[in-house]
């Protein structure tokens, strides 16, 4: 069998492992084919805190340099904070240089758009199949502009998230928070954020100097460290955010993982509470965020599982709130895409207002337990094995807006092919942790795919 | 049609022994030069390497390019920012560093930009060493470092000045200071600016710059020679200063306006260095074939050989090393001093004349007319690869009976008088160069030999 590839070129950008797949030569030739792409002009880049940020942001540097664009250099940035630069100052897009939460030897690039939202897929493929013309738009010595340094980003970005939330209120609180930013993208910004909402931080994992202490994907099982920490200092919540700072996790005051799904629906409820209004999520999401919304008699919409086709019905049905079930909250006013720290200030103002401890404002939702299983197939088996999981469910309640999902009245279970790794995602919610397993299991035997199943 | 295609990308990509380079926004692309960039890295065997750049307005990118190929093969970079060639040779040697890279298109127009390989000698590669490079380039056979071996971009505080410190060691500092020479520096600029200044407050001067600003928009063409030196020659008249100098881009690259504003042809820089080194410490000298003879009656005065090579500092300072050179150089203006610096070094060579100037207490003017009356005519054809290679070869076959030495074109020597024919290793043209004893020869043998290269190439002219 041939190697698995560590190369995906998608709608979510180039992904690929540093030393293998992903080569300065890929990079710069990508990064030509995004400044031909969105024009010659400023282009914000910013980077994560993997060791491999410097190799490849050089390498977007001279892409971008060669066809004309003004690189604008924010340094390590949370990448909503980069999101929202672009859109504040007019660039023409913005490349962020992070693998989110994959594992340290990954790296990445995502593109936006002016309005600092990642490319629609339709603006994806226009610029891979820029890509692979090879052809790009060089300019001579005299339409060069050399980068520009701005370290103003996560100000900007701390101004824009405290003027959407009570801050007073939230002071007044006097929280003990303890932050674990996975010495990533965030890890200057975050405690400094908290700080300002009058809280007193207990930091983890801040230095973006230092390695990941642990898998940056804020599941329960990477975040030991921190739910200790919070029991010890008797903190009010704790914090863990991905590598770059879109997903956020949160610990309750007894020092438990609430479960990542938890995040957003927390923040639903607080916004529905606000305002009513449509809420926008993917069909991964936990069907928290339906018996929430159905509490206020507000619509959900669902979309296929990237935060940009989230993004783009948001703004199609003027939703307030909506995110990934992956602990990526949105809240267009502020910032149209998922953001950690959006998510921070209104849960802490959700505690806040209720004057309740973080495992009260939990038990106000309903409980139920996800189960998210992978299965390793090739490409080309993804379809068949959709197909074949289709028929298996027939006769009942079918959702094909991404892979197939089945649901029943309190669960649900579904199968789709990643966007970002040759496997198939299985996904199953139910209301113990038994049944979701059991619909896991079944759903993984009726993909067929057995040899490597499971 | 095909021919002409062929010809129009040769125009735009030169790859050379010790140096690749281009026209930036052609055939000079971002994805060529992270290529390059990793074949260095890997030729460097992933170890620390030293980069520079020039002022030129493509520097930046192409430095971007070459850091980032370098960090993808485990390198750690030392970033000077902008700053000389030979700045970047002395880091090299100053760290113990696998080598380094210049960024820059030297005398080149501003639409050129190149990278300028430095083994850990600090010396340009040689072209044995140029090869293996090559090799690696093509083969694509690149080191490719995992994350965990990724090392950072570093910078040498105070190198500068260490590297200033070197330079006055080698000179009677006291004799030059006590004259209080008034030197104006034209630095066309370049990268050279501030070090230039610095250099000659060490020794001091009294400094009079000239487009010392950095800018990617040079005040003149870079080569120093007499066509470019007008402001330079106008100041010189104004201020009435001991010694006017200009400076290419790179600092590689010197000439000189003497005291009386007379600017003297870049050949003279060489001659003027020399007879200051071998009264100091007698050897032999090595240079080009291109290069004045004026050289030659300075190595009689002292007794000592002068040794011919291609042209091409990597050439040139290959040979330098195995004879053991006291002074090596060429025509253009480049000169090393090979036991100070093993790259040609604008501020060095400056050091040495301010020195003879105050070793003879002669004026730069005297020192001038102690050298031999020569004239030289330097002129060039544009054609492309194949036809100047057809005009060298024609060359050869008419002056056979005259055993011409054909080590790099065509040289053939008379009494009193020589011509050279070669291909540039630059750019896609064809340079002749005739000196004699009078002007009138020099000019009678160049309009000869431009007869009949012209006829050689396009079949015309006679």
């Amino acid at each position: 069998m041939r190697r698995p590839l560590s190369l995906k070129i998608g709608i979510s950008g180039v992904r690929g492992v540093v030393g293998d797949s992903l080569t300065p030569q890929l990079v710069t030739a990508f990064s030509a084919a995004f400044g031909a792409h969105v024009g010659a002009g400023p282009i914000v880049i910013g980077t994560d805190s993997r060791p491999s940020r410097d190799m490849v942001k050089q390498a977007a540097i001279a892409g971008l340099m060669s066809v004309g664009c003004a690189p604008i250099d924010l340094g390590i940035v949370p990448v909503p904070a980069l999101q929202l630069y672009v859109r504040q100052s007019g660039a023409f897009g913005g490349i962020c240089i992070t693998a989110s939460h994959n594992p340290i030897e990954w790296n990445a690039l995502k593109f936006f758009g002016p309005d600092g939202i990642l490319l629609r897929p339709n603006q994806a493929v226009e610029l891979t199949d820029l890509y692979h013309q090879g052809v790009y738009p060089r300019v001579t010595y005299r339409d060069l502009t050399d980068v520009k340094e701005d370290h103003t980003a996560a100000v900007r970005h701390h101004r824009a998230v405290l003027g959407a939330v009570d801050v007073e209120r939230i002071r007044a609180r006097r929280f003990r928070v303890v932050v674990d930013c996975c010495n990533g993208a965030a890890s200057r910004s975050t405690p400094a954020f908290l700080r300002s909402l009058g809280c007193e931080v207990v930091e983890m994992f801040t230095d973006p100097e230092q390695p990941f202490p642990h898998n940056p994907e804020p599941l329960p099982e990477n975040i030991g460290a921190l739910c200790n920490r919070v029991k010890e200092v008797g903190a009010h919540i704790g914090f863990v955010q991905d590598a770059d700072a879109d997903r956020l996790a949160v610990v309750n005051e007894r020092g438990e993982p609430l479960g990542e799904e938890c995040t957003l629906a927390l923040v639903v409820r607080h916004m529905l509470r606000k305002q009513v209004g449509p809420v926008v999520v993917n069909v991964s999401t936990s069907r928290m965020v339906d018996d929430v919304a159905a509490e206020f008699g507000a619509p959900v919409y669902r979309t296929r599982v990237g935060e940009v086709n989230v993004v783009e019905k948001m703004l199609e049905v003027n939703a307030q709130v909506g995110g990934e079930g992956n602990g990526g909250v949105i809240v267009p006013a502020i910032n149209p895409c998922r953001d950690s720290f959006v998510g921070m200030a209104f849960l802490l103002e959700s505690l806040a207002h209720e004057g309740c401890s973080i495992s009260q404002l939990r038990s106000r939702i309903p409980e139920y337990v996800i189960v998210k299983e992978k299965v390793d197939v090739s490409a080309r088996e993804i379809a068949p094995a959709l197909r074949r999981f289709q028929e298996a469910y027939r006769g009942e309640r079918l959702d094909l807006t991404d892979g197939v999902k089945v649901m029943w009245e309190d669960r649900w279970v579904q199968a789709r092919g990643s966007n970002t790794e040759p496997i198939i995602r299985v996904t199953a919610e139910a209301p113990t942790e038994d049944l979701a397993r059991q619909l896991a299991a079944e759903a993984i035997a009726r993909l067929q795919v057995g040899h490597n199943g499971a | 049609m095909i021919a002409s295609l062929h010809a129009d990308t040769l125009r735009q990509l030169k790859i050379g022994t010790s140096w690749l380079r281009g026209v930036v926004g052609e055939a000079l692309t971002p994805e060529l030069v992270v290529d390059f960039a990793c074949a260095f890295g890997t030729w460097c065997d992933g170890g620390t390497v030293v980069v520079g750049r020039d002022t030129r307005a493509s520097s930046p990118l192409l430095r971007a390019a070459v850091v980032s190929g370098l960090m993808s093969c485990g390198c750690e970079v030392v970033d000077l920012g902008v700053c000389s060639t030979p700045l970047v040779s002395f880091a090299v040697r100053e760290r113990g560093a696998a080598g380094g890279i210049s960024i820059t298109g030297s005398h080149n127009s501003a639409r050129w930009n190149a990278l300028k390989f430095l083994g850990p000698d600090g010396a340009l590669l040689n072209a044995v060493l140029s090869e293996e490079l090559l090799d690696i380039y093509h083969a694509s056979a690149f080191i490719q470092a995992g994350w965990q071996n990724l090392r950072k971009i570093v910078s040498a505080p105070g190198v500068l000045d260490r590297y200033l410190d070197h330079l006055v060691a080698g000179l009677n500092v006291e004799r030059i200071r006590a004259r209080e020479y008034r030197v104006a520096i034209d630095l066309c600029n370049g990268a050279c600016g501030s070090a230039a200044t610095a250099f000659l407050t060490r020794l001091g001067c009294r400094v009079f710059p000239l487009n010392e600003e950095p800018s990617g928009e040079f005040a003149h063409a870079p080569a120093p020679s007499p066509a470019n030196m007008r402001q330079l020659a106008a100041l010189m008249r104004c201020l009435g200063a001991d010694l006017g100098a200009a400076i290419n881009i790179d600092g590689d690259r010197i000439g000189f306006v003497t005291n009386e504003g007379v600017p003297l042809s870049e050949e003279y820089a060489l001659p003027l260095a020399a007879r200051n080194v071998l009264a100091k410490e007698p050897g032999p000298i090595v240079t080009t074939y291109s290069t004045s003879s004026m050289i030659d009656a300075i190595a009689r005065e002292y007794g000592q050989d002068v040794i011919r090579t291609s042209v091409g500092e990597g050439y040139v300072m290959d040979r330098a090393f195995a004879e053991g050179a006291v002074i090596a150089g060429e025509g253009s203006g480049g000169i090393a001093f090979p036991r100070i610096t093993p790259t040609f070094d604008a501020l060095a060579t400056l050091g040495v004349v301010l020195e003879e100037m105050a070793r003879t207490g002669k004026s730069v003017a005297e020192l001038a007319a102690m050298l031999p009356a020569r004239a030289m005519r330097k002129g060039e054809l544009g054609a492309a690869p194949d036809v100047v290679y057809r005009v060298v070869e024609g060359f050869r076959k008419k002056y056979a009976a005259l055993g011409p030495n054909t080590a790099d074109g065509v040289r053939i020597d008379w009494p009193g008088a020589w011509l050279h024919v070669r291909a540039s290793n630059t750019e896609p043209l064809l340079r002749v160069i005739t000196e004699a004893d009078t002007a009138e020869r020099a000019e009678e043998l160049f309009e000869e030999a431009m007869t009949l290269a012209r006829r050689l190439a396009f079949g015309v002219g006679m």
